[in-house]
C-alpha cells in the first residue's frame, strides 16, 4: 500500500513536465523563421500548408523527494498548418510520446513506461494586426482551440495503473487561448505570446492548469550584408519561457507538491531557407519556484524541422 | 537600296522584342525573411504565362518575366500578395 502511495505521488508531482513538453506553445512555429518553442504570428498563405516535426527530450531530475525519481519523457511532435485566408490559420498538433519515470521505492528501483500516440491539439489563430513595411512586418494574433483526449489514459503494467505523468494522454478536454505578436526585419525577429491552458479532470485527476509568457530574438548571423536575391540565412536565437502550473487535485484534493513557477533561457540556432528550416534548441531551467517535492527540470532538448507543400 | 532592307529588318526585330513577353517589377511590403519568398513564388507560377520569378529580399521587390500576350494586372496583384499574407504596393513593366 505504501509502495503504491509513492507510485501515484511521484507520479502526481512529475505530471507537471508532461504538460510543459507538449503544452500550449513548444509546437507550431511555423514559416518564415520563427520562435523555437512557441508560436509565431507570421502568416501562413491561402490554402497553403506546411509541416513541422519537432523531437523533444524532457529530462528531469534532482528529486527532493527521497524516492530519487528520474523522468524523461522523449516525443517527436507533428504539426500541421493550413492557411484558411491571409487572416486564419488552422492547426493540428499530434505527439508521439516515450515517457519514462524511474523512482526507488522500499529499496526497490522501478521504472514505469509508456508510449505511443498523446493528445491532439487543434487551435486556430487569426490575424487582428498586420503592418507592412518594406523589409519588415509586425502583426498581432489570437488563438483559441482545445486538447482533445486521443492519447491512451488508463495504461497499465505489472505494478498497475501508470500515475498520469507516465500516461500518453490526460484524458481531459482542455482548453486554450493566447495571444501572439511577431515584429520581423531583414536583420531580426522579435517574438513574443502570452497562452493559458485550462486543464480539466479525468481518472480522478486534474493537472493545474498552465499559464505562459514567451519571448524570442532571432538574429541574423549570416550573410553579415545582404546582396540581393533571396540567400538562406542563419539565425542566432535566444528565448524566455516564463511558465507557471497551479497545483494538481487529486480525488478533489490539491496536491501540495504540484505545480509553481519555471524560468527557462533556450539558446538555440536556426537555418532558414526559401523551401525548409531546420533548428536546434535547449531548454536550461534558470529559476525554478516549485511546490514541495514537485520534480525539477533538467533541460529540454528540441531539434526539428519545417517545410512549405 | 539600305531603305528597303532597314525595315524588314526593323519589322522583324519589333516582332522578335514583342515575342519575348514583359518583365514586370513588383514592390512588396513586409518581405523580410526567405520563406517569405516561397510564398509568393508558389503563387505566381499558378499564373500561366509566368516564365521567371526573382526575389529581391533586401530591395523588397519581386520580378516576374511573363510570355507573349500575358498581362498582370493590378487588382490580380493586390489579391495574390493578400492571400499569400502580404502587402502589394505597384508594379512597373518592361518588354523583355
Amino acid at each position: 500500500m505504501k509502495t503504491s502511495q509513492a507510485y501515484k505521488k511521484a507520479g502526481r508531482s512529475a505530471h507537471v513536465l508532461a504538460v510543459l513538453l507538449v503544452g500550449v506553445g513548444g509546437w507550431t512555429g511555423q514559416a518564415r523563421g520563427a520562435p523555437i518553442t512557441f508560436n509565431t504570428a507570421l502568416p501562413v498563405a491561402k490554402g497553403e500548408f506546411f509541416f513541422r516535426e519537432q523531437l523533444v527530450v524532457n529530462q528531469s531530475g534532482d528529486d527532493p523527494s527521497g524516492l530519487d525519481r528520474d523522468r524523461r519523457a522523449e516525443a517527436a511532435v507533428s504539426v500541421l498548418g493550413y492557411g484558411v485566408d491571409s487572416k486564419l490559420a488552422l492547426f493540428g498538433v499530434l505527439p508521439y510520446e516515450r515517457n519514462e519515470l524511474k523512482l526507488t521505492s522500499s529499496g526497490q528501483r522501478v521504472t514505469r513506461r509508456a508510449s505511443g500516440f498523446g493528445d491532439l491539439t487543434v487551435f486556430g489563430r487569426y490575424t487582428l494586426v498586420q503592418r507592412d513595411e518594406p523589409g519588415s512586418n509586425f502583426r498581432v494574433a489570437p488563438f483559441a482551440g482545445i486538447k482533445s483526449p486521443t492519447g491512451e489514459d488508463k495504461e497499465n503494467d505489472t505494478l498497475g495503473r501508470l500515475p498520469p505523468s507516465v500516461q500518453l494522454g490526460s484524458g481531459s478536454w482542455d482548453p486554450l487561448a493566447g495571444v501572439v505578436m511577431t515584429y520581423q526585419t531583414l536583420d531580426y525577429q522579435v517574438d513574443g505570446q502570452f497562452s493559458y491552458q485550462a486543464n480539466n479532470e479525468a481518472n480522478g485527476f486534474e493537472a493545474g492548469d498552465v499559464a505562459r509568457l514567451d519571448g524570442s530574438l532571432q538574429y541574423r548571423l549570416w550573410p553579415r550584408t545582404l546582396s540581393g536575391g533571396v540567400p538562406a540565412f542563419l539565425y542566432g536565437v535566444i528565448e524566455a519561457n516564463l511558465i507557471h502550473q497551479g497545483k494538481d487535485r487529486v480525488d478533489g484534493t490539491t496536491d501540495p507538491n504540484s505545480g509553481g513557477t519555471r524560468l527557462f533561457l533556450t539558446p538555440g540556432i536556426q537555418y532558414v531557407t526559401k523551401r525548409w528550416i531546420a533548428e536546434a534548441a535547449m531548454q536550461a531551467p534558470v529559476s525554478q519556484n516549485l511546490n514541495g517535492t514537485a520534480l525539477e527540470n533538467d533541460y529540454i532538448a528540441r531539434v526539428s524541422v519545417r517545410f512549405n507543400f | 537600296m539600305k531603305r528597303f532592307l532597314i525595315l524588314p529588318l526593323l519589322f522583324f526585330w519589333s516582332l522578335a522584342a514583342f515575342a519575348a513577353g514583359t518583365q514586370y517589377t513588383l514592390r512588396v511590403d513586409g518581405l523580410a525573411c526567405p520563406y517569405c519568398a516561397y510564398g509568393i513564388e508558389k503563387k505566381l507560377k499558378q499564373i500561366e504565362g509566368v516564365e521567371k520569378i526573382d526575389v529581391d529580399l533586401k530591395k523588397g521587390i519581386v520580378i516576374v518575366d511573363v510570355a507573349e500576350g500575358v498581362a498582370l494586372t493590378e487588382s490580380q496583384m493586390k489579391q495574390l500578395f493578400k492571400d499569400a499574407g502580404f502587402t502589394y504596393r505597384g508594379m512597373e513593366k518592361k518588354p523583355l
